[in-house]
């Protein structure tokens, strides 16, 4: 399925100043409109039925919002939501997914639910609902935000050049990061896979997976800021989705700090609905395991991400009683955690895990986690894979390294406002251009390895 | 005013102006590294000054009978002068590299073995058939990515010798700069290395970056020019043109450029190539394709390039399907009969009509981990 993803030249030459001029000049009230109707285009770029879905979903939820006060009517609508995503989950095997159905879908749940449970009113404006639902920034690939979290901005929200060009410099930001580091680091992982599981040598399978643990975070961070910055030129703000995850000492707090939304709607709608971990250990446990078998629902139906996503519940779990036992141990010591162990146990476990979520055939992921721990030899190996591959994107795995950790935030922060920054920034932009019209005018790129 | 506004835009305005300071820089960098600019740049060649050397050649017939190596790096030589493009950067070194190639070309094994040899000897017999590893001690593979694969991970790795790299083309393989030479610093192009080395077998694969761009016709006279080229610089040379590897039906089914028919008609264009005497088509695919004449899924995880474990049945089939030209019992090093008389493999560079289409006799894909070798060197 074509997506006009944020990092193409479509997007970024065309689609973006066309519609941000328009956007600039029309007034205030009229705002919301040129937002659905460049969001419509956005989206028709790609997939024209799944905008036919999109609509008929907005205005369906826009009613059912409007008139369901009793429970039933909650549950049958929520289902019917639910419903569809599931369908086209499974509707062979996903091929068929709309863009962005697993994002929009969530909202609309939490808009319903906050609207039964009286937290916010339900949307009168049919136009500013459909903005809400539709806007371009977090359509595809979120954050997934609340209505309630946007309402007041929908309704009237400062966008002046301020806004515009602060959302532009962190989209910026946001784009060096896919352009320049996801899209680069993933051709150590296409080596990896072309070169075939069982002929890499156990260093270059860690290599690997640290790279691709990489790329995935650049990949996701990087849109995510650049839907934040979108967000921002329209005026609006949206939540963060990211905070320097790989800097975190434990697997929950990763999850804590990696795709928040995602981790925050669960935990609204899900874990704390469940009970939390106010009833006891154990229901609490059995409460983290639902929410960790959905969200591997949520990523895929296929059998590795219910691998992944038991992984991370029972390493969640693990380091829970940890926990609970190292209180009592050292009730006196109470936060001399060792926080450098802490952290070096996450970034060995997290691109393990992370194996798991890229390898979506089991036997396959057997062969690469096999390698891993050097449990079965390796078949037509190449012994120097690993030096090479260190040759070849080790300063780029380096570069990927410093920029997980707050070092760029802080940089960026400083230099965001002045001259020297500015140009930094602009250069940027054309050089994440400049890489993109080069892979796309070699359509080849993706044999090149 | 005026300024009062720059002030409040300053950002959209750098942008705008570094982004008019790229469009006037980035030209010349889109240009060189656009492939589709390289086209024109070798098919515009000078092609008579080719035909001029080779005609220069044919004319001396004093050399012939000689060490035809030392012919050759002449007209090599007097080659980047006159062609100029693309070979600046060795071009000081030449005057010395005349001087010490003999003696380069002396050193290694194969020349005496060479001068050994019964030269004059007008036609002798080709027989195809199964050769060992050290068959390749001399030969050289030039391909791309795929053959960069057969360079990193088949047995044949620190035997033969491979001027390969991503992304090559059959329009910019002379002129790229990808060779390493021991004594050297930086790379020199292939065209450049095949004046420094010889090699009595060549085997090429390419042609899958290209499908994307002009006719089966237009690529082939491409690759018979290189060809001519390679000749020129490497008379003793065997050339063996690999037929261009097919994509799993799946890639294939795709509906993009990349296409198994695409590259059936361009391994029927390349294959015409074949002289049957000094240039050898192989039917490579005939080892790694299935019923639906494509390459076996099992063997690729991206449906173009072999995976390591496989790259074998390819090594396999270049063993099996060799031109024993120089095989002749007195010199032989390698018991091996040398007449093959598996009827499934048919001899496909001896006939006129090279072009076997993988459907027509397709071999069983072959026990699949049958020619591994387990565990780690």
């Amino acid at each position: 399925m074509v997506v006009l993803v944020f990092s193409s030249i479509e997007f970024l030459l065309y689609f973006l100043p066309i519609f941000i001029l328009i956007y600039m000049i029309v007034p205030q009230k009229l705002k919301n409109v040129v937002l659905v109707l460049g969001s419509m285009v956005f989206y028709a770029y790609g997939d024209l039925f799944g905008l036919g879905l999109l609509a008929v979903s907005t205005a369906v939820n826009y009613l059912l919002a409007r008139v369901i006060r009793r429970k039933t009517g909650l549950v049958a609508a929520l289902a019917v939501n639910i419903g569809v995503l599931i369908s086209f989950k499974y509707y062979q095997g996903g091929a068929m997914l709309p863009i962005g159905i697993s994002f929009y879908t969530f909202q609309i749940v939490s808009y319903l639910v906050d609207v039964y449970r009286g937290e916010v009113a339900a949307e009168r404006n049919f136009i500013d609902f459909a903005a809400y639902v539709m806007m371009f920034p977090k359509l595809v690939m979120g954050p997934i935000t609340s209505y309630k979290d946007l309402r007041r901005q929908l309704h009237r929200r400062r966008c002046d050049a301020e806004c515009m060009q602060d959302g532009l410099k962190l989209f910026i930001l946001g784009l060096g990061g896919k352009v320049l580091l996801a899209d680069r680091l993933a051709l150590l992982w296409n080596e990896v896979q072309v070169t075939g599981f069982e002929s890499i040598s156990t260093p270059l399978a860690w290599i690997a997976a640290v790279a691709y643990s990489l790329q995935l975070y650049f990949d996701f961070a990087g849109y995510s800021v650049m839907a934040m910055g979108l967000g921002r030129m329209l005026g609006f703000k949206l939540p963060e989705n990211f905070r320097q995850p790989y800097m975190s000492a434990s697997v929950r707090e990763f999850y804590r700090r990696w795709h928040m939304s995602l981790g925050n709607w669960f935990c609204k709608y899900v874990y704390i609905p469940l009970g939390g971990s106010r009833r006891g250990e154990g229901r609490t446990v059995c409460n983290l395991l639902a929410v960790w078998l959905l969200t591997s629902l949520w990523h895929g139906t296929t059998g590795n991400f219910m691998v992944w996503g038991m992984g991370i519940c029972l390493l969640i779990v693990l380091e829970r009683q940890v926990g609970r036992l190292w209180k009592r141990i050292a009730k006196d010591r109470a936060g001399s955690k060792a926080p450098m162990i802490c952290h070096l146990y996450l970034v060995a476990v997290i691109p393990v895990t992370w194996m798991c979520f890229a390898i979506p055939d089991l036997e396959q992921l057997g062969i690469y986690l096999s390698r891993m721990f050097g449990l079965r030899s390796a078949v037509a190996m190449y012994v120097g894979d690993w030096q090479k591959a260190l040759g070849d994107y080790g300063l780029l795995l380096a570069a990927g390294i410093v920029a997980s950790t707050p070092l760029v935030r802080w940089i960026y922060q400083k230099l965001e406002k002045k001259w020297f920054g500015m140009i930094l920034l602009a250069a940027c932009f054309w050089f994440c251009v400049h890489r993109i019209l080069l892979q796309g005018e070699n359509p080849f790129m993706y044999l090149n390895f | 005013m005026t300024l009062k506004w720059c002030k409040k835009w300053s950002f959209v305005i750098i942008l705008a102006i570094t982004g008019i300071v790229y469009c006037g820089i980035d030209r010349d960098l889109l240009e060189i590294t656009r492939w589709e600019s390289l086209v024109p740049m070798v098919e515009g060649r000078p092609e008579d000054d080719w035909n001029v050397q080779q005609e220069e050649i044919v004319s001396d017939p004093g050399m012939e009978g000689d060490i035809q190596n030392g012919e050759t790096d002449q007209s090599g030589v007097s080659d980047p002068g006159a062609s100029g493009e693309g070979l600046g950067q060795a071009d000081p070194d030449d005057p010395e590299n005349i001087d010490s190639r003999p003696q380069d070309l002396t050193s290694p094994g194969d020349t005496e073995e060479e001068e050994t040899l019964p030269e004059p000897e007008p036609e002798p017999e080709i027989v195809i058939g199964r050769v060992e590893e050290d068959y390749f001690a001399d030969a050289l593979f030039l391909g791309d990515s795929r053959t960069v694969g057969l360079g990193q991970y088949g047995s044949l790795k620190d035997i033969a010798t491979f001027y390969a790299s991503t992304g090559m083309t059959i329009y910019k393989l002379l002129g790229a700069e990808i060779v390493e030479m021991p004594e050297q610093q930086g790379k020199i192009t292939v065209e450049e290395a095949l004046q420094h080395q010889s090699f009595r077998k060549i085997y090429i694969m390419m042609g899958i970056n290209e499908v994307g761009g002009g006719t089966a016709e237009s690529f082939a006279k491409a690759y018979g020019e290189v060809i001519a080229r390679i000749q020129e610089l490497q008379p003793d040379a065997i050339i063996y043109i690999e037929g261009i590897l097919k994509v799993t039906k799946a890639r294939s089914d795709k509906g993009d450029y990349i296409n198994n028919e695409a590259i059936e008609s361009r391994n029927e264009a390349i294959s015409q190539l074949a002289d049957g005497e000094k240039i050898f088509y192989l039917d490579v695919n005939q080892a790694v394709c299935d019923e639906d004449g494509g390459l076996v899924k099992d063997y690729t995880s991206d449906g173009v390039h072999l995976k390591a474990k496989y790259i074998a049945l390819w090594e396999e089939y270049l063993k099996d399907n060799a031109v024993l030209l120089d095989w002749t019992p007195g010199e032989s090093t390698d018991p091996a009969v040398p007449v093959d008389p598996d009827p499934m493999d048919p001899a496909v560079p001896a006939n006129p009509d090279p072009m076997v289409p993988a459907d027509s006799a397709p071999m069983p894909p072959a026990e699949p981990v049958a020619p591994m070798e387990n565990g780690e060197q």
